[in-house]
C-alpha cells in the first residue's frame, strides 16, 4: 500500500503520463475516428483491423485512453493530498525561525544594529510592514523576538486549485458521459412533439431562414412554444448560438431543410394554337387532376429542388436548396399515356416532354411552396456547469501560482546593552526582483527610523 | 487611407524594424535597436488602424478568416513583443521576432489567403467569437516570443561552450527566464481563451461544450506541452536546455493547433 501511494505520488509519473497522453492524443488526429470498417479496410488494408482491435479508431473513448486519464487524475489527487497538510500547516501554523543563522542562509538577507529598545524597534517594523500589507506574528523569548510577516498567503494553494479544477473537469466529463444525451428532433411548422424525458410537451410556431442580399445564410430562427399541462408556458424564439434552456433541456437550432415531398406546385397548362387558353392547377405530388376538356388527366410524379444530372445518367437532386426545381409530369387520355418529362421553373421554354403524337400543350411549374421543417437538439448535460464551476477553479489557480506569490520576511531580534540587533531574511517562490525591491525598501525603512 | 493601405504600411515598418534589429545585432549600437523599437511601434499603430477599419467595413471581429486572423496574429505577436521587450530589455530578440511577425503578414497577403470580408455563417454571430479567438491569439502570441527566446538560449549555450564572449545583458540565464516569463503569461491567456471560452462558445452553439474534434484535441495537446514544461520546470527543477526544447515543442504545437490542423485534418473548426 505504502509502495503504491508512493508510486502514485511521484511527479516522474506525472510526467509519464503527460508525455503518454500527448503522443496518444496526436495519434488520434491522425486517424480519421468513429468511420465504418469499410472506410478503415479502405484506408489501411489489413492494418485497419489492427487499429479497430486496438480501439484507435474511437480512440479518446476507448478503455485505455480513459484508463490513462484515470491514472492521471489518480496521480493529481495522490500528489495534492501527499502535499496538502504540511502546506495547510505552512500557511496556518507557520514555525518561527528561532536561529539566526539560519535567516543568514537565506538568499536575501541582513543583518544590522539599531540604537533603541527592542520592544520599540518592533513596534516601529510593524507599522512599517503593515503599510505593506504584511501580516504579523510575533513570539518573545526573554531577551529575542522572532518575526514572520507574510502576505499573500492564498499563493500557496495556487497549484492546488488548478489541480482541483482539473478534476472537477473530469467529474463534469464523466457526469455528461454517463447522464447526458442528445437527441435531434426535426419539426414542421404547426408540429408538436411531447418529449420521453421531460414532462412537457415542445410545439414549432415558426420557422424560418434569412439571407444575406448574397443569398448566403445568415440565420436560422425557430419560435418555440413550451407546453405543459396543456398550457403554453413560455414561446421563445431561438438562433444559432442562442439555445433555449428549460428545466434542465437546452435545445439549440441545430439544422433545416425543406419539405419537398408535400410541396405544392402551380402548374401552368397552356394551348399552342390556342392563346386564350390558359389553366392553373395547384396540385401535390400524386394528385392527378383532368384538364376540363373530359378527356386528358396529367399528374406529378416526382420533383426535385436542384435538379441535375449525374454521370450516370440519372436524375438527382445536387443539394436541398430550390436552385433548379423541376417537376416530372405524366399525361393521360383513357387510360393511356400520352406523355411524359420534366418540366424546370427556371426555364421556363425548355420543356423535356416525351410525346407518341404531336403536341398542342405546353406546361409550365409557375411556382412551389414548401414547407421547412428545423431541426431542433435537445440536449441535457449534466457534466456542464461542473465544466464551468472546474474552468473557474483552475482560472484563479493559475492567477495564484503565477501573479500571487506569497512573500515572507522572518525576523530575528536581539536586545544588548541598549541596542538591537536585527537579523532579516526574504523568501519568495516567483517574481523575486519585485519582492527584492520591497525587501530593500522595508530595509531601509527599518533602518531609518520613524 | 482604406485598410489594405494601413496594414501595407504596417508591413513596411516591421521589414524596417527587422532590419534596423538585425543591423543592430551586427554593430551592437543600441540606438539601432531603439529605431527598430520605434519602427515597430508605428507598425503596430497602423496594424490597429488596419484592424479597426476592417472591423467597421465588415461589421465583425477581424479574424473570421485565414487572412485576417493571420494578420491578427501577427498584430498580437508585435504586442506580445513590445511589452517584453520593453519589461525584460532584451532587443536582441526584435529581429528574429520581427521574422516571424513579416512571415505571418506575407503568408496572410499572399494570393491564397481570401480577403474579402464575407457575412459571418450563423456559428460564427457571437460575441464569444470575440473572446475565444483574441485572447488565444494572444496567448500564442507570447508562446511565440518564448519560441524566439528559447532557441536564442540553444544558441547562446552552444556559443558559450565554444568559448565565445556573451554580452553581461543577454546571458542564457536571462533569455531562459524571460521565456519562462512569457509561457507564465501566454499559458493563462491561452487557458482561458482556447479551452474555457471555447468550451463555452462550443457548449452555447454546438451543444456541447467538447467534441474531440481534430482542434479542440490539439489545443489540449499544446496545452499539455507546456503543462510539462511548468512542472517539469517548477518541481523538478530542470532549467535550460531540456526546458528550451519543451517551450520549442509547445510553440509548434500551438502553430500546428491554429493553422495545420485546418489545412491537414478535417473538424468542426472549419472557418478560420
Amino acid at each position: 500500500m505504502k509502495s503504491l501511494v508512493k508510486f502514485f505520488a511521484s511527479v516522474r509519473l506525472a510526467i509519464t503520463l503527460l508525455i503518454i497522453i500527448i503522443i496518444a492524443s496526436i495519434l488520434g488526429t491522425l486517424i480519421p475516428q468513429q468511420r465504418s470498417p469499410e472506410e478503415y479496410l479502405a484506408r489501411y488494408g489489413q492494418l485497419g483491423n489492427l487499429f479497430t482491435r486496438l480501439q484507435l479508431t474511437k480512440l479518446y473513448h476507448s478503455s485505455w485512453y480513459i484508463t490513462l486519464l484515470f491514472l492521471f487524475a489518480l496521480n493529481i489527487i495522490v500528489c495534492t493530498l501527499n502535499r496538502f497538510s504540511p502546506k495547510i500547516q505552512k500557511a496556518f501554523r507557520p514555525n518561527l525561525e528561532s536561529e539566526a543563522k539560519n535567516i543568514l542562509a537565506l538568499k536575501l538577507k541582513e543583518n544590522f544594529k539599531k540604537n533603541s529598545s527592542l520592544s520599540l524597534t518592533k513596534e516601529e517594523m510593524k507599522k512599517e510592514l503593515a503599510s505593506h500589507h504584511y501580516r504579523f506574528k510575533e513570539e518573545k523569548r526573554g531577551n529575542k523576538i522572532l518575526i514572520l510577516a507574510r502576505k499573500r498567503i492564498l499563493g500557496i494553494f495556487g497549484a492546488d486549485a488548478v489541480h482541483l479544477g482539473l478534476l472537477i473537469i473530469l467529474c463534469g466529463g464523466i457526469a455528461s458521459g454517463l447522464a447526458g444525451f442528445r437527441t435531434d428532433l426535426v419539426f414542421l411548422e404547426g408540429e408538436t412533439f411531447s418529449l420521453p424525458q421531460a414532462e412537457f410537451k415542445l410545439r414549432l410556431d415558426k420557422f424560418e431562414t434569412e439571407y444575406y442580399p448574397d443569398r448566403s445564410v445568415k440565420d436560422w430562427k425557430s419560435t418555440l412554444t413550451v407546453i405543459e399541462d396543456n398550457k403554453s408556458l413560455l414561446t421563445r424564439s431561438i438562433e444559432v448560438n442562442h439555445p433555449l434552456s428549460y428545466k434542465g433541456l437546452v435545445f439549440y437550432q441545430s439544422s433545416y431543410g425543406w419539405n419537398w415531398e408535400n410541396a405544392k406546385l402551380e402548374i401552368w397548362v397552356k394551348k399552342k394554337n390556342d392563346p386564350s387558353f390558359l389553366k392553373k392547377f395547384e396540385l401535390q405530388l400524386g394528385e392527378r387532376v383532368s384538364l376540363g376538356d373530359g378527356e386528358t388527366q396529367i399528374s406529378l410524379l416526382n420533383f426535385v429542388p436542384d435538379f441535375v444530372i449525374n454521370e450516370k445518367n440519372e436524375i438527382q437532386t445536387r443539394s436541398s436548396e430550390p436552385n433548379n426545381p423541376a417537376v416530372f409530369i405524366e399525361g393521360w387520355e383513357k387510360n393511356e399515356k400520352i406523355f411524359s418529362g420534366w418540366i424546370f421553373a427556371k426555364f421556363p421554354d425548355f420543356d423535356r416532354l416525351h410525346s407518341a403524337k404531336e403536341m398542342d400543350l405546353s406546361f409550365e411549374l409557375k411556382s412551389f411552396h414548401a414547407g421547412q421543417y428545423s431541426v431542433i437538439q435537445v440536449a441535457h448535460d449534466p457534466g456542464a456547469n461542473l465544466i464551468w464551476l472546474g474552468s473557474a477553479f483552475l482560472m484563479v489557480g493559475l492567477f495564484l501560482a503565477f501573479y500571487w506569490p506569497t512573500r515572507e520576511i522572518r525576523f530575528f531580534l536581539e536586545e544588548s546593552q541598549g541596542q538591537t540587533e536585527i537579523y532579516m531574511g526574504g523568501i519568495s517562490s516567483k517574481s523575486r526582483e519585485a519582492f527584492q525591491s520591497e525587501f530593500e525598501k522595508i530595509l531601509a525603512s527599518i533602518r531609518r527610523g520613524k | 487611407m482604406s485598410e489594405s493601405t494601413f496594414f501595407l504600411l504596417a508591413f513596411v515598418l516591421y521589414v524596417l524594424a527587422a532590419l534596423f534589429y538585425f543591423s543592430y545585432l551586427f554593430s551592437k549600437r543600441e540606438n539601432l535597436a531603439k529605431i527598430g523599437f520605434v519602427a515597430a511601434l508605428i507598425g503596430l499603430l497602423s496594424h490597429t488602424l488596419a484592424l479597426i477599419l476592417r472591423t467597421v467595413e465588415s461589421g465583425h471581429a477581424p479574424f473570421t478568416n485565414m487572412y485576417e486572423s493571420l494578420s491578427f496574429l501577427a498584430w498580437a505577436s508585435v504586442i506580445a513583443y513590445v511589452l517584453i521587450e520593453r519589461k525584460y530589455r532584451v532587443q536582441n530578440a526584435g529581429a528574429y521576432l520581427m521574422l516571424i511577425v513579416i512571415a505571418l503578414m506575407a503568408l496572410a497577403s499572399s494570393p491564397l489567403m481570401p480577403k474579402e470580408a464575407a457575412p459571418l455563417v450563423p456559428a460564427l454571430q457571437s460575441y464569444w467569437l470575440w473572446l475565444h479567438v483574441s485572447v488565444t491569439l494572444l496567448g500564442e502570441a507570447f508562446f511565440a516570443v518564448a519560441f524566439i527566446t528559447s532557441i536564442m538560449y540553444l544558441v547562446a549555450v552552444s556559443r558559450e561552450k565554444k568559448g565565445r564572449k556573451i554580452k553581461p545583458g543577454f546571458t542564457p540565464e536571462k533569455l531562459d527566464s524571460v521565456s519562462y516569463r512569457c509561457i507564465a503569461i501566454g499559458f493563462p491567456l491561452f487557458t482561458l481563451g482556447g479551452l474555457i471560452f471555447g468550451m463555452i462558445w462550443a457548449y452555447k452553439a454546438w451543444g456541447t461544450y467538447w467534441s474531440w474534434d481534430p482542434k479542440e484535441v490539439w489545443s489540449l495537446i499544446t496545452w499539455f506541452v507546456f503543462a510539462l514544461y511548468l512542472h517539469t520546470r517548477i518541481v523538478m527543477g530542470w532549467k535550460g536546455r531540456r526546458s528550451a526544447f519543451i517551450a520549442i515543442f509547445g510553440f509548434l504545437a500551438a502553430i500546428f493547433t491554429y493553422f495545420g490542423v485546418n489545412y491537414l485534418l478535417a473538424g468542426l473548426h472549419s472557418y478560420a
